[in-house]
C-alpha cells in the first residue's frame, strides 16, 4: 500500500506527514507537483499536505488547484481511491471543487473569524490544541474509517483561512443529511458552542472536516500528523514522552486510510 | 465623499506573475491574455465636510502605502483606469475584517475621526486581445480570479 504526499511549492508539512503515514503502515513518497502527472496513478493512496501551496498567492489553495497533478487526483479520486487534505490541502480540495463535490466550487474556506459573547475577539491565524467531535459513522470516510461515531481526537490546528463559509443556503444542510460532515470542533466534553475558543475559526456549524458524497475524499483542516505520536501530545506523560513510538490520536487518520485501502482492494 | 487610494507595487509583482502563470500555462488563456498587472484599492468614505480631499488622501497614503515598494494615485469620487485593459475588481462579499480593522485603527488609534467607512479590494487590469474583452474579463473573472462563495467581482468600466 503506497501513498503520493503530493508537494507544491509553498508546502511545509510533507516529510512530516509522510512519517505519520509510515508510521501507520503504509509505504509512501513525497510526490512534487511538476512530475508527470500520470505516475501519480501508480499509488493507492494521497495525501495533500500542509502548509501555503505558492505562497497563497490569489487566494488559499487556488493556483495549486489549477496544476495538472489535480486532474490526474480527480481522476484517481473517481476510481474510489482515497485522498486526504490537511490545512491548506483541505483548501487546495475546496478550490478544485473535489470536496464537498458536489456541484463544482461549493464552499470557501475564509479568513478565521472567532466570536465570543457575540463579539468578534480575533480574526486570522490562530494555533491550537483542538479537539474534534467524530460526526460521521464509522467506515463513512476513508481518512476516519476506523473512528466510531462520537469519538474525541485531540489535534492542533494552525490556519488563518480554515471557516468553511458557503452562498449555497441549502449545502449544510445537505452536508449534514448525507453525512459528509466528518469531524466538527468541540470541547472536552464533546458539545460543539459555537463560539470561540469551542469554535476556534468561526466555521459553520463548527466543521472541521468534510469528505465527498462518496467518502473518499476527506479534508480537514487540523494536522492529524502533529498528534500521530503521543510524544508530540502537550499533555502527555513524561514517561510516555521516552517511548517514541506510542501512537497518538491522530494515527487514527492514517491508519483508517490503509484500512480503507485494505478493504476497497 | 470617497476617496480612492490605487496602490500598486514598484517591485515586481510576484502574485501577479502567478495569476498570469496559471491563466497562460494551466488554463489556455496564453494566446489571448497579453499582460495582467494588480492593484491594491482602498475606498475610503469620509466626512463632506472635508475641505481638501487630496490633502486628507496623501495623509491617508502615509498610513496604507510603504512608499518604499509601492505607489499609489489618490482620487476623489470616481475610479478612471488607463485605456487598453479590462479591470477587474475583486473584493469580499462576506464580511471584511481587514477593512473593519484598518477602519478602526485609521478613526481609533491615527486621529482620522473624519473616515466613516473603508472597503478594501483588487483590481486585476487585464490586457487582452479579444474581440469582446470584457466578456472575457468576465470568463477569467469566474474561472480563478474569485471564489464565488466568498468574492464578488466587478468590471468596472
Amino acid at each position: 500500500m503506497k501513498v503520493a504526499v503530493i508537494q507544491f511549492p509553498g508546502s511545509n508539512c510533507e516529510h512530516e506527514t509522510l512519517v505519520a503515514a509510515r508510521s501507520a503502515g503504509l509505504e509512501g513518497e513525497i510526490f512534487r507537483w511538476n512530475r508527470p502527472a500520470e505516475e501519480l496513478c501508480d499509488f493507492d493512496g494521497y495525501m495533500i499536505p500542509g502548509g501555503f501551496s505558492y505562497q497563497d498567492r490569489l487566494r488559499a489553495g487556488a493556483i495549486a488547484s489549477k496544476e495538472p497533478v489535480m486532474e490526474t487526483l480527480k481522476e484517481e479520486a473517481g476510481e474510489g481511491k482515497p485522498v486526504l487534505g490537511i490545512c491548506n490541502g483541505f483548501q487546495i480540495l475546496v478550490e478544485s471543487g473535489m470536496l464537498p463535490g458536489l456541484d463544482g466550487v461549493d464552499a470557501a474556506l475564509a479568513q478565521n473569524v472567532m466570536v465570543t459573547k457575540g463579539e468578534i475577539v480575533r480574526r486570522g491565524f490562530y494555533c491550537a490544541w483542538t479537539t474534534l467531535r467524530h460526526d460521521a459513522v464509522a467506515g463513512r470516510c476513508s481518512g476516519s474509517y476506523l473512528i466510531e461515531k462520537g469519538s474525541l481526537i485531540d489535534m492542533p490546528m494552525a490556519h488563518a483561512e480554515g471557516n468553511l463559509v458557503t452562498a449555497d443556503e441549502n449545502l449544510i444542510e445537505k452536508l449534514n443529511e448525507e453525512n459528509q460532515v466528518v469531524f466538527r470542533y468541540c470541547d472536552t466534553g464533546g458539545e460543539t458552542g459555537n463560539e470561540f475558543p469551542v469554535n476556534v475559526n468561526g466555521s459553520v456549524e463548527n466543521i472541521a472536516g468534510i469528505c465527498n458524497p462518496e467518502g473518499n475524499v476527506l479534508g480537514m483542516m487540523p494536522h492529524p500528523e502533529r498528534s500521530s505520536f503521543a510524544w508530540q501530545l502537550p499533555f502527555v506523560d513524561p514517561a510516555a514522552r521516552r517511548q517514541i513510538d506510542t501512537p497518538g490520536p491522530g494515527r487514527l487518520i492514517f491508519e483508517s486510510m490503509r484500512r480503507y485501502i485494505e478493504v476497497s482492494r | 465623499m470617497k476617496i480612492n487610494l490605487r496602490i500598486r507595487l514598484k517591485i515586481p509583482d510576484a502574485e501577479a506573475a502567478t495569476v498570469k502563470n496559471t491563466l497562460v500555462r494551466r488554463m489556455g488563456y496564453g494566446k489571448v491574455l497579453t499582460g495582467l498587472e494588480r492593484e491594491r484599492l482602498f475606498v475610503l468614505e469620509v466626512d463632506d465636510a472635508v475641505e481638501d480631499p487630496m490633502d486628507l488622501a496623501r495623509r491617508l497614503a502615509r498610513e496604507l502605502v510603504n512608499e518604499n515598494k509601492e505607489s499609489y494615485l489618490a482620487s476623489a469620487e470616481g475610479l478612471d483606469f488607463e485605456r487598453g485593459s479590462v479591470p477587474v475588481k475583486v473584493g469580499l462579499h462576506i464580511e471584511d475584517g481587514e477593512a473593519e480593522t484598518v477602519l478602526d485603527r485609521l478613526r481609533n488609534r491615527l486621529g482620522f475621526s473624519m473616515v466613516k467607512k473603508v472597503e478594501r479590494s483588487v483590481i486585476w487590469k487585464l490586457k487582452l486581445d479579444s474581440d469582446d474583452p470584457e466578456k472575457l474579463a468576465r470568463e477569467i473573472a469566474e474561472a480563478l480570479l474569485i471564489n464565488p462563495h466568498k468574492d464578488f467581482y466587478e468590471i468596472l468600466r
